[in-house]
């Protein structure tokens, strides 16, 4: 399923816990690991033009340069090391090379150079990283989060995305890793229409027609042996809401088409408030 | 391990997106606006304009869609356009003697930088704190604060990242995880910040304050800024320290991993170079004709600057190119767009009926004006360039001043300049928060906890040190 995982990691935020993930992922799938080290020029150039007028261009360089050798210390002191001890002992195939770029551009040049099955990666809302990547890659990504959860997967399926690949993979992954899995269908009630199989908005449904197609679809679940229950409201609160009553070791989330921001200028997407506050780890997947 | 290395794009031009065409609509829709509505009782057109043209300063100083020293320049254009001053006057004001102080002081720092003199300084503080964690990081803040008391903040940001990261490194702190390596790296940032306070050289927003009160009669020495200042540094380096132990506590014991990182920095600098131990001399000079003789009687700032800069000409430790390099000469006009902003509002009385105004939601409590002043200060500038921030609020303080008997005009003026050097909360509240961030070794969220903390510590520092330091005991 995962044969080959993507483990991007930025010189903003070095996320451990993704290193050890990604062993006992390996584990479980035999995967080999690449780990991206991304040295990012955003966060430089921030400096950069925050120092604007203050330090001369010459001076901003030898600045620069010197940040490039800390980061690349870094990278072969701490991280790549660490992946040593993480991977080595257990015998796990892995790679790692440094780029200098933005995080999300880097990652998308990567998988499109590269056949990667997953990429695993941390979430620190205190910097200054974009995440467009997950919005912008058709490859499953694992969010792997700080806090330790139960073995229990939460797939969440809504009529806002197109249900076929969470359950599939859902159900898979449950296999695999031998943990409990729960279904829950959201019927969103800020954006009341329906998305099909290939991911196409329909035109306002009714209240009682989302609910009915809900129905539907958990019939369809329990036929399959798998418990689902429906609730309604907002897509992301009720998922972080049903995530953090069941203490849920994983949350899977498929492509969700829900519109988000007003007259052109765009709000934070559903994934985003997702990764920013729920505490445990999430799989997107797109 | 593949190491693939991009070459840096830069010289590409600068672009515009939309939030920056949206910014620079609006800072000139506001000035029309203000071209537009009739005055209020009580102010000129031209003040009523000179507000104007404040209110687009600030909106482009907070949303930088062109660089900051562009607004200056816009300040100084902007004011003869609209007819506020005449053109003559504006570039007046522009000639300062504190223009020319801050070209020796950067072209001395330029000297320092070239043969790493602060480097040998910085290293020695922190050999000077080995004995543990805690004072390791107490020795961080004193090197940044001591070595921002005799050059720019930037320059000792940018000299202290690579050497406290690779100490970090060598004792395996884990960027945004460890509390040894947040401690370390806020530190420089904090300590930077607060020893910019300490003398007139750490910030142009203190040059700025003593050209503005030049304009009205008031000469400050060096050691005469010293004097008001060195308490509030003295207090706030222990207190911001034992709050960032507080807010992080460390969890490294040992320190011989940045002994061995330190001992190895020092051998690969070698002995002291002869170039070296001639800027060191040039400087001790310097300072001690600033601290001795700077005052209007004798040489002044300027003159003072101007020798010790000249003084590494004649000696060759330093060339025009090492200046052309080192010296950044926006910020001349950046101070030449904050100074003719200051003295315009001052003019026009524009800086003195929004201090009536201020008065009248303060009440005619003098504690309350103070601590005002100083949280108005703070706020602005962390949200914009401090030296704008100060060009804002200085004419407003001198108008406090000229309201308010209790007050005076260099009281009010140090509560502005000393408030404005506390941008301790957001990366983009000065260039070495931003500096000490790109070390990854904390987050933004790390940066607003402790900054919050320390800002209001410092404000408390700041208030006490007015009320009970300079009204009571020296009388200002």
């Amino acid at each position: 399923m995962f044969e080959k995982i993507l483990l991007p990691i930025s010189s903003e935020f070095y996320p451990r816990n993704a290193m050890r993930r990604g062993v006992f992922l390996a584990e479980k799938f035999g995967s080999s690991i690449k780990i991206l080290y991304i040295i990012e020029e955003k966060t430089l150039e921030k400096a950069d033009r925050i120092s604007d007028i203050y330090r001369t261009q010459y001076e901003k360089e030898e600045t620069e340069s010197n940040m490039e050798q800390e980061y690349l210390s870094v990278a072969d002191r701490i991280v790549f090391e660490d992946a040593k001890k993480f991977f080595d002992g257990k015998g796990i195939q892995f790679d790692g090379k440094v780029i200098k770029g933005e995080f999300s551009d880097v990652i998308k040049d990567e998988i499109e150079r590269e056949r990667y099955d997953l990429i695993l990666m941390g979430f620190e809302k205190g910097c200054l990283l974009h995440y467009r990547i997950l919005e912008n890659s058709d490859i499953p990504i694992w969010i792997e989060s700080a806090a330790e959860g139960r073995e229990v997967i939460l797939a969440v399926c809504s009529n806002l995305a197109p249900n076929q690949k969470v359950p599939e993979i859902s159900v898979e992954l449950s296999r695999t890793l031998g943990w409990e899995l729960r279904m829950l269908y959201v019927v969103d009630t800020q954006d009341n229409v329906e998305v099909d199989k290939t991911g196409l908005r329909s035109g306002r449904k009714s209240e009682e027609e989302l609910i009915s197609a809900g129905k539907s679809f958990l019939e369809e679940m329990t036929r399959n042996g798998i418990k689902a229950s429906m609730v309604k409201g907002i897509l992301e609160k009720e998922t972080i809401k049903a995530a953090k009553k069941i203490g849920a070791g994983l949350v899977v989330v498929g492509r969700e088409q829900k519109k988000t921001g007003i007259m052109g200028l765009s709000f934070k997407t559903v994934k985003k408030k997702l990764v920013e506050k729920c505490n445990y780890s999430i799989l997107f997947v797109n | 391990m593949e190491k693939l290395k991009k070459k840096m794009g830069r010289d590409e031009g600068h672009s515009f997106n939309r939030w920056d065409i949206f910014s620079i609509l609006i800072s000139f829709l506001a000035l029309t606006l203000f071209f537009i509505i009739p005055p209020p009782s009580g102010l000129s057109h031209n003040g009523w304009l000179m507000i104007g043209i404040l209110v687009m300063a600030i909106i482009l100083w907070i949303t930088t869609p062109i660089p900051i020293a562009v607004t200056g320049l816009l300040i100084m254009v902007m004011q003869p356009l609209v007819g506020v001053e005449a053109a003559e006057d504006v570039f007046h004001s522009f000639g300062n003697q504190a223009v020319f102080f801050l070209i020796g002081v950067f072209i001395l720092a330029a000297a320092i930088e070239k043969h790493g003199l602060h480097r040998r300084i910085a290293l020695k503080f922190l050999s000077m704190f080995e004995k543990s964690p805690r004072m390791f990081t107490f020795g961080i803040m004193i090197s940044s604060a001591f070595l921002s008391f005799i050059m720019p903040t930037h320059g000792v940001a940018a000299l202290l990242l690579p050497i406290v990261a690779s100490i970090l490194v060598a004792m395996k702190a884990i960027p945004k995880q460890s509390n040894f390596g947040k401690v370390s790296m806020l530190a420089v940032a904090y300590g930077c910040s607060i020893g910019s306070l300490g003398t007139p050289i750490g910030g142009a927003r203190n040059v700025l304050t003593i050209g503005i009160l030049a304009n009205e009669g008031i000469k400050i020495s060096f050691f005469e800024w010293m004097k008001y200042s060195m308490p509030v540094v003295f207090i706030a380096i222990p207190t911001v320290w034992v709050i960032l132990q507080v807010v992080f506590p460390l969890e490294v014991e040992g320190i011989s991993e940045a002994k061995k990182e330190i001992e190895e920095q020092v051998g690969r600098m070698g002995g002291i170079s002869r170039n070296e131990i001639i800027v060191s001399a040039i400087l001790s000079v310097t300072v001690l004709l600033w601290v001795f003789f700077s005052s209007p009687k004798y040489m002044g700032l300027a003159v003072i600057s101007l020798i010790g800069s000249m003084l590494l000409f004649f000696t060759g430790s330093i060339s025009w190119e090492d200046v052309e390099k080192r010296v950044p000469w926006g910020i001349i006009l950046l101070y030449g767009g904050a100074i003719t902003l200051g003295v315009g509002m001052n003019n026009t009385g524009a800086g003195a009926w929004i201090a009536n105004a201020m008065l009248d939601v303060a009440g005619n409590n003098v504690y309350l004006v103070i601590l005002f002043l100083i949280m108005l200060t703070v706020i602005l500038t962390n949200v914009m360039s401090n030296v704008g921030a100060v060009a804002t609020l200085l004419p407003i303080g001198l108008g406090v001043a000229a309201g308010f008997s209790n007050i005076s005009p260099l009281l009010s003026s140090m509560v502005v300049a000393l408030s404005g050097g506390l941008a301790f909360m957001f990366v983009i509240s000065t260039p070495g928060n931003a500096i000490a961030y790109s070390s990854g070794y904390f987050s933004t969220r790390d940066l607003m906890k402790a900054g919050s903390i320390v800002n209001l510590a410092c404000i408390a520092i700041i208030f006490a040190i007015a009320v009970i330091y300079w009204r009571g005991v020296l009388g200002i």
